[in-house]
């Protein structure tokens, strides 16, 4: 816990000494290399690289994202190379000339995973069911150790079947749980239970 | 509702917004709660004409494709058509596929009934521009797997 603070301090306090180099007037808000000149943070926008923008993405950064709610991302998912440079040429020219793998190539380079890949069942339910019945079956086992060594053993008053007997006897007498309970079993007229 | 509008669809070849939920389609990107709520025509004219405007780029057509896709709806085939002759002007082969799969996702559980009739309306559109469907390319089966981050 004091660890933790003493880390965001010193983070917080190299930030600010970075940040103080530059007069108050001209301080920037930015942590990146260009705003400060050297050392700092890397921006988003230089993040992306070579890839081409092609939108505003789901949340306004240029980041790549497979989304079905939000089916195109802000950025093509490859950086153009020497092969797709090519293939982009000819993308320029009668789609009909394209074969399907040089369909399927700009497809990839554009995106990363199809609407079927992204929708495919992953299978996570069989470690959550699994690790689910594990810890149940752990439980159990304790439950099963402490009856063994911990629990001491049932009173007399339990385990004698004349004292229990005469307890529901007593029950029985005083009319306990007249209404839905054990006194409601009993016929008081023949004496016995009722079936 | 439902059934009426999609009946009337494939019998008279016109209208009813092909719709998976019974309420009208909402407007995406714009709030709308003093403003009387668009009608489906409506809002398929202004999607054809969004996609039909000669000097749409990749940032537009991206918003307008997003859009779509966050409307509760399937598109029309006239707004299919017109963001696929805007793929074509754009020269842009993956966006057109990918709108495609879209399409094909909006159908939701209705996929059997509604996407059949799509490709119908569509289908010579995706010959005459030469877009093969994601089936052709065999992208409507998982093709490639992605390494979890987890078990890297």
């Amino acid at each position: 816990m004091i660890e933790s603070w003493i880390a965001m301090a010193t983070v917080t306090g190299t930030l600010l000494r970075r940040c103080s180099r530059l007069s108050a007037a001209a301080a920037p808000l930015s942590t990146s290399a260009r705003a400060l000149g050297g050392g700092g943070l890397p921006t988003v926008v230089e993040r992306h690289g070579n890839r081409m923008v092609i939108g505003y993405g789901f949340n306004g950064e240029p980041n790549y994202i497979d989304r079905v709610d939000y089916p195109i991302p802000a950025v093509r998912f490859k950086e153009d190379n020497a092969q797709i440079k090519v293939l982009r040429e000819k993308e320029r020219g009668d789609w009909k000339k394209l074969t399907k793998e040089e369909v399927q190539e700009l497809y990839r380079a554009t995106f990363c995973r199809s609407f079927a890949e992204m929708q495919a069942p992953t299978g996570e339910w069989k470690l959550v069911l699994g690790g689910t019945m594990l810890a149940c079956s752990i439980a159990v086992w304790i439950y099963l150790f402490m009856k063994v060594f911990v629990y001491e053993k049932l009173p007399d008053t339990i385990t004698n079947p004349e004292k229990v007997e005469a307890q529901v006897q007593r029950m029985i007498d005083l009319r306990m749980n007249p209404v839905q309970g054990i006194a409601s079993e009993w016929d008081y007229e023949k004496g016995q239970w009722k079936n | 509702m439902i059934r009426n509008a999609f009946s009337r669809a494939l019998v008279a070849g016109r209208a009813g917004f092909l719709q998976v939920a019974p309420q009208s389609a909402s407007v995406a990107g714009c709030r709308h709660m003093s403003k009387v709520a668009e009608s489906d025509e409506q809002l398929t004219a202004r999607y054809v004409q969004y996609f039909e405007s000669k000097d749409i780029d990749h940032w537009w057509l991206s918003k307008h494709i997003n859009d779509l896709a966050g409307t509760d709806a399937v598109p029309e085939p006239d707004i299919i058509k017109a963001c696929l002759h805007a793929c074509r002007r754009l020269n842009d082969i993956a966006m057109a596929v990918r709108f495609m799969e879209i399409v094909h996702f909006k159908c939701g559980n209705r996929v059997k009934e509604i996407y059949p009739y799509v490709l119908q309306e569509v289908g010579p559109t995706l010959n005459e521009l030469g877009i093969p469907t994601p089936e052709e390319l065999g992208m409507d089966k998982p093709q490639l797997a992605l390494e979890d981050v987890y078990d890297m």
